[in-house]
């Protein structure tokens, strides 16, 4: 047989296993689609005609109401500020604090850097679960000033959610930027020495510019993150109507009957703005995902 | 005996004495006011609604559209407009996982279960006790029953009762007519009628145990029915087997009924199992008058219900599963005046009145409620609730919430999948209540 021959039979055997692979990507993209579309169709009809019909029924009656009800009755306005008002400082926090440890792991050469860098990725092996118990006593303990926490505490205020947002995502943000720092030339932080500049400087205006892509991958992925963030708020933030849109969305559903519709339409609101950020900035989102892969 | 040979005198209780010597002087103290004829309630002034201000933090459990309307629809009547209320709305369930977290940081009023649950966090110095509330007139208008599930195991009470609803074996009267069916008057009757119902197609028994916890429902029924009340309540604490042979013949009861009851129910939940009986799809359903709330718009015109039937002549129908729901104390309340004005009035009829206007899926627990605010369905959760002598919370309320969450939910879902590995199931929960109650 001639090498082209084989070839040509290759490509005629591959045919069927091309055909497999097809009905398997399409039944797997199916199966992943059934919640997503039956969740939004469920959230466009009213409970009573799914309860006398049942869920995988041809939808009659298609309405907003649920979306107007989810919108008042679940506050979602309020919620999405709740959120924010924890989502932002944390994102600033976490990227700020994570850049300078991976500035001085990356651009100094120092004893301790290797078990530095250790510390940081160990705290992202840490599940939360774990330290919860401890973490709440801690911050049951601590008081803060009234204008600060409306709890006199720690524990309630925003500050204490923003800390422990910052505390666990900075572990993952500076390995990741210190993989990147590493790519950089070590002449360009030799040459601004030589100009005169200092430490910050050197951090400020030369390292953490070129590092902006980094970051806005970074700033991408940890957006999700926290935002999806359940547990913490659960525990940590005792006063239901402070608690971020994630953890208040079981606030629609009672002790026994839950209107499945509702919760299906207030959902939409809780992943709208993941949704939004990853199509707006989904060229950051991927670049994040495998920003980290390469060791420099 | 180490006790003698130490410096110190012994504490009486290691002689066998139950009282500390502490606990003796209080007795003493007591016994001494009573003496000079001084009324005991004089070290709590008479709670009387109208003298407090304030702002009075309350917890609310009730975050969906209809319990949540009533509980602002009763706070908007309580009359002293001098006290400021702020709610603490979570969702039900979300409350009830971080009870132990919450009671950390507690609002001053805190909704709550009665029974064993409420005894659990009294016995922990957890909650304040409120007899001074109750002999501010809440007792006047409360049952025997009601006083007894809210009081601690101290014989203090720490429970204000609200609303309650019952369980039993809920139907469409529609569908019986429409088949000529009766409601079945003993255990015999409720099978003839069961296999009317499978001859024409029917599932007679809805039935969804996802969540681990409906499942129970049908266990208590069986369990009191067949063995009786004390026995059930015995069980519940500790204080009997479940390796015994009536537990055991309970099992055996349930699992005859299994082809009755709808098939794989550890995967459905109870919503989908009521949608069977709506639909007309299934007969009957062994659950909570909750189930009118997953009929369509709510409308409970077509739902009625009956007792479980008597399966032994000893216990007859005398038990009801009926769980309350109220207020507590927090152990130490910033507003400890408002907040006892509000129990009081959150005990009263005008207060329940106020709530049951906007949630017909319960009733008052006050005896002098206006019963001309009742719906049919309502009319009949008070009649069969008042013609039974004794009353049970539900399981999970009744025993450790440890117990019920992690061995009896897992061990019945596990009969449920596997019928005939019931003994080794058995003799696992026993173990394990073994450990839990301390043997």
């Amino acid at each position: 047989m001639t090498a082209r021959a084989t070839a040509g039979a290759r490509r005629h055997r591959l045919r069927p296993a091309r055909i497999l692979l097809y009905v398997m990507v399409t039944l797997l993209a199916f199966a992943w689609l059934v919640p997503i579309v039956g969740a939004i169709i469920a959230s466009f009809r009213p409970y009573a005609e799914t309860i006398r019909a049942g869920a995988f029924s041809w939808p009659h009656t298609l309405t907003l109401d649920n979306y107007r009800n989810a919108w008042s009755q679940g506050d979602i306005p309020h919620k999405y500020l709740n959120t924010a008002v924890i989502l932002f400082p944390a994102l600033v926090f976490t990227l700020f604090f994570s850049s300078m440890v991976a500035f001085v792991t990356s651009r100094y050469s120092w004893r301790f850097n290797v078990l530095l860098l250790s510390l940081f990725t160990a705290g992202n092996l840490l599940p939360q679960q774990i330290i919860i118990q401890p973490l709440f006593q801690f911050y049951n303990r601590v008081p803060l000033p009234e204008f600060l926490s409306n709890s006199g505490k720690l524990n309630g205020s925003v500050w204490g959610l923003i800390l422990i947002h910052v505390a666990f995502q900075s572990g993952f943000c500076t390995f990741v930027l210190s993989n990147y720092m590493k790519l950089l030339p070590k002449s360009l932080n030799d040459a601004a020495r030589i100009d005169g500049a200092g430490v910050w400087k050197q951090y400020w205006q030369i390292i953490l510019p070129l590092t902006l892509p980094a970051l806005a991958a970074l700033a991408t992925l940890e957006f999700t993150w926290i935002y999806n963030d359940f547990f913490w708020a659960v525990v940590l933030e005792q006063q239901g109507a402070d608690r971020p849109i994630t953890s208040s969305l079981a606030n629609l559903g009672g002790q026994f009957f839950t209107d499945d519709n509702l919760i299906a339409a207030a959902s939409m609101f809780v992943a709208l703005p993941t949704l939004i950020v990853y199509l707006a900035l989904q060229r950051y989102f991927i670049a994040g995902l495998t920003i980290g892969a390469e060791k420099g | 005996m180490t006790a003698r040979n130490t410096h110190c005198s012994p504490r009486p209780s290691a002689f066998g004495f139950a009282l500390d010597r502490r606990g003796l002087l209080k007795g003493v103290a007591g016994a001494a006011a009573l003496g000079l004829g001084l009324p005991i309630g004089l070290a709590h002034a008479q709670v009387e609604i109208g003298k407090a201000s304030g702002e009075l933090t309350v917890g609310s459990n009730y975050s969906d559209e209809v319990p949540k309307s009533g509980l602002h629809a009763a706070i908007e009547a309580f009359p002293n407009k001098n006290v400021t209320v702020k709610l603490n709305e979570v969702d039900h369930n979300t409350f009830q996982e971080n009870i132990t977290t919450y009671l950390q940081n507690p609002d001053d009023v805190i909704p709550w279960f009665a029974g064993y649950r409420m005894q659990y966090f009294a016995a922990q110095d957890l909650l304040s006790p409120i007899d001074d509330v109750w002999a501010s007139g809440l007792a006047d208008h409360m049952s025997e029953g009601f006083k007894l599930a809210s009081t601690g195991e101290d014989g203090k009470l720490y429970f204000v009762p609200w609303t309650y609803y019952c369980w039993g074996i809920h139907y469409r009267p529609s569908v019986f007519k429409e088949h000529g069916w009766m409601p079945p008057t003993s255990y015999e009757e409720l099978q003839t009628l069961a296999k009317s119902m499978q001859d024409k197609g029917i599932v007679p028994f809805a039935f969804g145990n996802d969540g681990r916890w409906p499942a129970m429902g049908t266990f208590d029924q069986l369990d009191f029915r067949m063995n009786g009340y004390q026995f059930h309540m015995d069980l519940m604490k500790g204080k009997e087997k479940w390796t015994d042979d009536r537990v055991k013949n309970v099992f055996k009861e349930w699992t005859n009924l299994l082809p009755l009851q709808q098939e794989n129910p550890n995967g459905r939940t109870w919503q989908e199992a009521a949608s069977g009986l709506v639909s007309g799809d299934c007969g009957m359903m062994t659950i909570g008058n909750f189930v009118g709330q997953a009929f369509p718009n709510g409308d409970v015109s077509d739902l009625d219900f009956f007792p479980w039937p008597e399966m032994n002549p000893e216990f007859g129908t005398k038990t009801i599963e009926a769980p309350i729901d109220g207020w507590l104390l927090a152990k130490s309340p910033k507003n400890p005046d408002a907040a006892r004005e509000l129990l009081l009035f959150f005990g009263s009829a005008a207060g329940q009145e106020a709530y049951l206007a906007k949630d017909k899926s319960v009733i008052g627990a006050a005896t002098d409620i206006d019963k001309s605010l009742f719906n049919p369905l309502q009319q009949k959760v008070l009649a069969a609730v008042s013609a039974a002598p004794t009353v049970t919370q539900f399981l999970d309320r009744d025993t450790n919430p440890e117990f019920a969450a992690n061995v009896a939910g897992q061990a019945f879902a596990d009969f449920l999948a596997d019928p005939s590995s019931i003994d080794s199931i058995l003799d696992d929960m026993q173990s394990q209540a073994e450990a839990i109650f301390g043997g």
